[in-house]
């Protein structure tokens, strides 16, 4: 049973990696389009990357935190 | 599950460790760097508006002085222009003047000449005319003893004095 | 490009070469067995991420070096006791106190009653973490203080800029200021700059100081989440205790429908909740960030020990990529603890930012 357990929480990290990683990878694409597009903003797009990437990555740990109470 | 267990005992140390550093940093740290590059700041950005400024005023004073200098050389053109016409005018004068002198010497001796040979030709023909008078007189005295001869005489010098004249 | 390729060419062949030797010798290898002691990777992380009551700083000629820590313990009957950390080492019993080998408080100090159950005291032990925290605190305060002396000695406008060590603690005090506290937190950046500030550089060190595999350095303190808690509670606090009326209401009574909140307080409960995964989130990830940082530089770091009973040629092999992959992972470390503490000032200059509208809602 226990067993179960310790595979349910890597199983649900990776899922929380898999989501994260997919959500930043898309907010990394976008502000590389954007300040390919308009490179006199790029200070602004990438605080705002960064506030936005790290939103998500909260997400994402708060689901790797809960992986860590079920190992 | 353990490693998200915060420690008790760890969470006092750092609790006290993190408030003296806060305490120590937001009295004695970080508000005089940030006051002194505030201040920096404030400091530049004053220079450098004064600097424009007498750099603006420096320009002023570059433009004054050239508009100074404009203005003396065209003074000194124009003294130089009236000193020339001035020279000529006076030039002028002078040369009328003189010329004026000239012409009225000139005049007064042709005058003077004209006056001196008129009266030369006056005494010259008041001797020829007492000579002729005289000759003539000597020469009537001993030619003309008739009245005939006389007429004749007087015919003949009449005409040649007529043909003189024509 | 030219130098890209010729590179590349260098790699392949090294690469090759490895495999060769590799295929070579394994059979080899792998017939002579192992020696020595096993090396088990998750111990050894472990060890390191966890706390320990002795400053173990490497094993010389065969000896352990440690520098014993002073235990601290309060309990109801022996009030509180203090005693160095040698007279634990081993497993020995001191004063009815031991470091549990097993069970729930395995690896902590309990006290031992008489008929044999184990209570664990109130520890305010100075344990390795709490011994590194003092000794990068202390680093902390002398830089900036060393910096803020300089500006106290020569503190006319018109003198010369700072050259050295104020000149960098400058440079990185202005850019974050104008790159990241002005921009985020707003007008009234002025009142919060200085904590903003002292969690950048409390938070900077720390990480860089964790980084560091020598003596006085090489604890993990940011990779410890009581560290992280006090530095999230900390900007929470900070949050909401200036947080503007305007903050409050647009967390207490928000600008949606009415039926979102009038019978049951729908929106109110998830800014209320909101207000405290803000903190939390930030508490994770500098603790996820670091700790798994230190991970995967201590694993890659084991492969060379772990690969010793596999044959001189795999172990050759393994610790060239070790190494490399060492080298990697600590550049990339360097980078992470500086982002992490970025990351760490700039989400809270935006929660505090926040928190200061007047006006327009986010």
């Amino acid at each position: 049973m226990e067993t179960l357990g310790i595979l349910g929480a890597t199983f649900g990290a990776a899922l929380a990696v898999i989501g994260a990683a997919f959500g930043i990878g898309k907010i990394g694409k976008a502000a590389m389009e954007a300040i390919g597009r308009q490179p006199e903003a790029a200070d602004k797009v990438r605080t705002t990357m960064i506030i936005v990437a790290a939103l998500i990555e909260g997400v994402a740990l708060f689901a790797v935190a809960v992986c860590f109470m079920a190992l | 599950m353990g490693l998200l267990q915060p420690e008790s005992g760890l969470l006092f140390w750092m609790c006290l460790a993190f408030g003296v550093v806060l305490f120590l940093l937001c009295k004695f740290g970080f508000p005089i760097i940030l006051r002194s590059i505030e201040e920096r700041k404030e400091y530049i950005d004053s220079s450098l508006e004064e600097a424009g400024k007498a750099r603006q005023e420096t320009m002023h004073l570059k433009e004054q002085g050239r508009q100074v200098m404009e203005e003396a050389q065209a003074q000194r053109w124009k003294i130089l222009e009236d000193t020339r016409a001035e020279q000529e005018k006076v030039a002028g004068e002078m040369r009328q003047k003189a010329q004026q002198e000239a012409a009225a010497i000139i005049e007064n001796a042709r005058a003077e000449a004209q006056a001196q040979k008129e009266a030369i030709l006056r005494q010259a023909n008041e001797h020829i005319v007492t000579l002729a008078v005289a000759v003539a007189q000597k020469m009537l005295r001993q030619q003309l003893q008739d009245t005939k001869a006389q007429a004749e005489l007087a015919g003949r010098i009449l005409k040649e004095m007529d043909d003189k004249q024509n | 490009m030219e130098f890209f390729r010729s590179i590349n060419k260098r790699i392949l062949a090294l690469a090759a070469m490895v495999l060769l030797v590799f295929f070579c010798v394994v059979p080899a290898g792998a017939s002579s067995g192992g020696e020595g002691e096993d090396v088990v990777v998750k111990d050894i992380v472990l060890e390191h991420i966890n706390d320990s009551y002795e400053w173990h700083i490497g094993k010389f000629w065969g000896k352990h070096v440690a520098i014993p820590l002073p235990v601290i313990l309060y309990t109801k009957e022996k009030g509180l006791v203090c005693f160095s950390s040698s007279h634990l080492h081993g497993g020995h019993q001191y004063n009815g106190f031991a470091i549990a080998q097993e069970g729930d408080y395995a690896g902590k100090v309990v006290e031992i009653l008489p008929c044999g159950s184990q209570i664990r005291p109130l520890d305010f032990s100075i344990t390795k973490t709490v011994a590194g925290l003092l000794v990068n605190s202390a680093i902390v305060v002398l830089m900036i203080l060393g910096a803020a002396r300089y500006y106290r000695r020569n503190g006319k406008v018109d003198s010369q800029a700072p050259k050295g060590w104020a000149g960098l603690v400058e440079m990185l005090v202005e850019s974050l200021v104008d790159g990241v506290i002005k921009p985020c937190v707003g007008p009234r950046y002025r009142k919060f700059a200085p904590y903003l500030l002292t969690a950048f550089t409390f938070i900077f060190v720390n990480n860089i100081m964790g980084i560091i595999p020598i003596f006085p350095a090489g604890t993990n303190i940011t990779g410890n989440i009581a560290a992280t808690l006090v530095l999230a509670v900390a900007t929470f606090l900070v949050t909401n205790l200036y947080g503007t009326k305007h903050y409050w209401k647009e967390v207490l009574w928000p600008d949606v429908p009415l039926w979102l909140k009038a019978p049951l307080p729908i929106m109110p409960a998830i800014e209320i909740i909101g207000l405290f995964t803000k903190p939390f989130a930030l508490m994770i990830r500098l603790f996820a960030n670091i700790m798994a940082g230190h991970s995967v530089i201590l694993i890659l770091t084991c492969i060379v020990f772990v690969t010793v009973k596999m044959g001189a040629a795999v172990n050759a092999s393994m610790s060239a990529v070790s190494i490399f992959l060492g080298i990697f992972m600590n550049c990339l470390e360097l980078l992470v603890a500086f982002l992490q503490a970025y990351v760490f000032t700039m989400l809270s200059s935006v929660f505090i930012g926040m928190a200061q509208e007047g006006g327009e809602h986010h």
